[in-house]
């Protein structure tokens, strides 16, 4: 009897602690981490996450597997509607990218916005540049802007879709210089290159590393950066800002968001992987290599700035003609 | 020459025990992904891509190239035994594929598939060597009024795929370029036909359609049979279980046909191997001396479009390699596979890594014959697959085909898109509508609408701008000449007839 009353108060006791552990040392994974990411193989966001999941294995910040699932379809709407879907799971998280922002703001299908969901943390900036052919007549923006202005509708632009950064940058210089050029949307990366060096269209706004090894190989230029201050690879490039044409910096931003309705000690424990993930040596060479800048946000901050982002884009939308649904 | 020594260099890297390991490895999952409707080479590639930061990344090239071009080889082989593409390049060899094998001869089809897949891709694999940088820079001439001539000359081809009624051709052709048009608007971010659904959004996948249209559609008409659904003939004897001289002597010009074709539409990036098997089949067609029996079981109507999509493979990493420009899924994700191991492909990747390159080519070389050695004598035991009766063979291809297409995309929306598009096929098959020009509008709808509203961007509106540069308008003389040559034919049997019937 005294015994069983002994087993009993050590069950008890340990119960107690085992929760108690349970909270001090909050949840972690105990099966495969789903990585959702709205691109199909071999896209921008799939490259990323497969990239992170490289680095976190690594360094062995998970105890579990990180498998990346890809969602692609309705630019970013069928990867939001899964998470949607995931309501309360521990075990999957997403990449957005600023697709996530806008698309649901033009798509009438896609009625999953980021704010329904769980945002844990904003990893990259990616500054974008304005890059032309070698052998073209314009060295600086200026130069473009100007040819553009004496010819409207002459001067052509190759890029994605027309909700993408690189067409709301278009706008945005537009409307702050009177220039008017068009643009003219490829499906594939490759092609809008191709297109560029094709001489088919005049300019192209990229990622810095895209543009990198043609400007190795004497093939493109870049006029000028799309960012606050001057990128470390490009020294000699100025700013747009720097050459007077005041515009909003429009950013792509990417990091990681989790389904709604998962608990606080849950998105503890993804801030907590991501915090140390940003100080390892690996991320950092990954974010030089690329050209990334060092986007680290996280908390009430990142919701500040999904909101401030979401207006930005529905204003820049709106001017330019394209119907906003939400 | 310098390119033979680099080549040397090249084999003196593809000949190592490990590269010939994992080269072997690539062909052969490459192979079995090929067959198996539905699974692709990006998919797969993706899969394999953690497996790959262990190696050595010229080994991992190796490998993952091999299950691209694998995949080719092995695409043609369910299209012709059981009219099931396993690949969306090979639908074009369902066509007298499929026919082949009902009277007798799969072995002798799947054995030209196998051989002309092999004379084709090393043709790549030279290309690739040799062309590969004047080649590119001639791709880059081709701007959105090129790529629409291109397209406008596809579509042609459909006066060659329509059989006994050109109207009901013209008819499954321009529904065809509807299906293409479902999705959303590229330039406006528009819903189109979507009818609220988001499984809509990105469009019909081509690969339900096909599946749907040929495999579902066959078996649902065989079902029909009152006799019990004929068994093929299993061939017999060896002169069927592999291509006779005859028939590579008929297939000689489809060989360089497909090659260079497929080559060509390759280096383009955005043309994939689809494109390049329509119009190696449509021209081989066209300049054949017995057009009207293609579509009937024609060998050279296998050689041509099988032989297209597999040197496709080496003009998609012509951009891939000379300009870091993906062409394709495929490309698009061996370039982000080469980003993650640490390279910067662009125009500086052959010069900075020559290791990397030309190990790679040489091992496509090693590779082609590889495919050729694995797949010419298993062309009789696939042929076998043929004994299987009709009531486990019929549910086995509904099967594969369901779980081919689940595998794509986890949604059973697509389950039943594949549902109606079999239903759809056989109706086609009762009504007497060829499928053939259904799934060419699809295939070039996309590209033919993109291009047409890219140069009227890029033109302001102006038509004149389709046929402003030579190789625009170029393309578009061709097509019409296309367009008349059966008249002409008509015409001159015409002629004949009426001085026949003087005399």
């Amino acid at each position: 009897m005294k015994l069983t009353r002994i087993y009993l108060t050590a069950a008890f006791v340990l119960g107690c602690v085992w929760s108690l552990c349970d909270r001090v040392w909050g949840f972690e994974p105990t099966k495969p981490v789903e990585l959702v990411v709205h691109t199909g193989p071999g896209g921008g966001s799939d490259i990323f996450a497969r990239a992170i999941t490289e680095m976190i294995g690594k360094e062995k910040l998970v105890p579990q597997r990180l498998q990346v699932i890809n969602k692609s379809g309705g630019g970013s709407a069928v990867a939001m509607a899964y998470l949607a879907e995931k309501k309360g799971d521990t075990h999957t998280i997403g990449f957005f990218t600023g697709v996530w922002v806008t698309n649901p703001l033009t798509r009438k299908e896609a009625s999953v916005m980021v704010k329904d969901l769980t945002p844990i943390v904003r990893l990259v900036l990616e500054p974008a540049v304005v890059a032309v052919k070698a052998d073209s007549p314009y060295k600086t923006m200026k130069d473009f802007v100007e040819a553009a202005k004496k010819n409207p509708g002459q001067l052509k632009q190759s890029g994605g879709s027309v909700t993408g950064r690189d067409n709301l940058a278009r706008l945005v210089i537009e409307k702050a210089t009177g220039a008017k050029w068009v643009f003219v949307s490829f499906p594939g990366g490759g092609e809008r290159i191709a297109n560029l060096l094709g001489g088919h269209v005049q300019m192209m706004v990229m990622e810095p590393q895209e543009a990198g090894e043609h400007i190795k190989a004497g093939n493109l230029r870049v006029i000028a950066a799309l960012t606050e201050s001057r990128l470390p690879s490009f020294p000699n490039v100025p700013t747009i800002k720097e050459q007077g044409i005041d515009v909003p910096i429009i950013p792509q931003a990417r990091g990681v968001v989790a389904p709604a309705g998962v608990g606080g000690d849950v998105v503890q424990y993804w801030e907590g992987v991501f915090s140390r993930f940003v100080k390892t040596p690996g991320w950092k060479k990954y974010l030089s290599d690329n050209q990334f800048e060092d986007g680290y946000l996280t908390g009430n901050n990142l919701n500040r700035f999904f909101d401030k982002l979401t207006v930005q884009m529905r204003g820049i939308l709106k001017e330019a003609g394209v119907k906003v649904v939400r | 020459m310098d390119a033979i020594g680099n080549l040397l260099l090249g084999f003196s890297i593809a000949l190592t025990p490990v590269n010939v390991f994992w080269c072997f490895v690539g062909v052969l999952l490459g192979t079995v992904v090929g067959v198996l409707p539905g699974l692709g080479p990006p998919a797969t590639i993706a899969l394999l891509l953690p497996l790959t930061f262990k190696m050595d990344p010229t080994t991992a090239i190796i490998m993952l190239a091999g299950i691209y071009y694998g995949a080719k080889y092995g695409g043609s082989t369910t299209s012709i035994l059981l009219n099931v593409p396993g690949e969306s390049a090979s639908v074009v060899t369902c066509l007298d594929g499929y026919q082949l094998a009902r009277q007798g001869r799969a072995g002798a089809a799947l054995g030209i598939a196998a051989i002309s897949s092999f004379v084709a891709g090393t043709f790549g694999v030279l290309g690739l060597m040799f062309i590969a940088p004047p080649v590119a820079k001639f791709a880059l001439r081709f701007g959105p009024p090129e790529y629409f001539g291109l397209m406008v000359l596809g579509l042609t081809m459909v006066v060659f795929l329509t059989g006994r009624s050109v109207v009901k051709g013209i008819l499954a052709t321009l529904f065809g370029l509807w299906l293409a048009g479902v999705g959303t608007d590229v330039f406006t971010a528009e819903s189109r036909f979507t009818f609220g659904r988001m499984e809509l959004l990105d469009g019909i996948d081509f690969v339900i359609v096909s599946i749907g249209l040929f495999a579902i559609g066959e078996v649902l008409v065989n079902l029909e049979s009152k006799t019990g659904a004929e068994i093929f003939k299993v061939p017999k004897g060896l002169r069927n279980l592999l291509p006779t001289l005859r028939d590579l002597k008929d297939s000689r010009f489809a060989f360089l046909n497909g090659s260079v074709v497929g080559f060509f539409i390759g280096v383009l990036p955005g043309a994939g191997s689809t494109i390049a098997s329509f119009l190696s089949y449509g021209l081989e067609k066209a300049l054949s001396r017995r057009a009207d029996k293609f579509g009937t079981g024609v060998i050279e109507g296998v050689a041509a479009p099988e032989g297209a999509n597999n040197s496709e493979t080496g003009g998609a990493l012509v951009p891939l390699m000379t300009l870091g420009i993906p062409g394709s899924a495929t490309t698009a994700i061996l370039l982000a596979a080469l980003h993650l191991w640490g390279f910067r492909p662009g125009p500086l990747l052959i010069q900075e890594n020559p290791n990397l390159f030309w190990g790679l080519v040489a091992s496509m070389y090693v590779g082609n014959v590889m495919l050729l050695i694995l797949n010419l004598p298993l062309v009789p035991v696939f042929a076998q697959i043929l004994k299987v009766p009709y009531f486990v063979l019929y549910p086995a291809i509904f099967g594969i085909s369901i779980v081919g297409v689940y595998s794509v995309s986890n949604s059973l929306f697509d389950i039943w898109m594949l549902g109606v598009f079999g239903l759809l096929g056989y109706l086609m098959r009762k009504l007497d509508f060829p499928s053939a020009p259904l799934v060419l509008g699809m295939v070039l709808g996309e590209r033919l609408e993109l291009s047409l509203r890219q140069s009227l961007m890029m033109s302001q509106g102006s038509l004149s701008v389709l046929v402003a540069g030579p190789l625009s308008a170029g393309m578009l003389i061709f097509a019409g000449l296309l367009l008349i040559m059966p008249m002409l034919h008509r015409v001159r049997s015409w002629r004949v007839k009426a001085v026949e019937q003087e005399v």
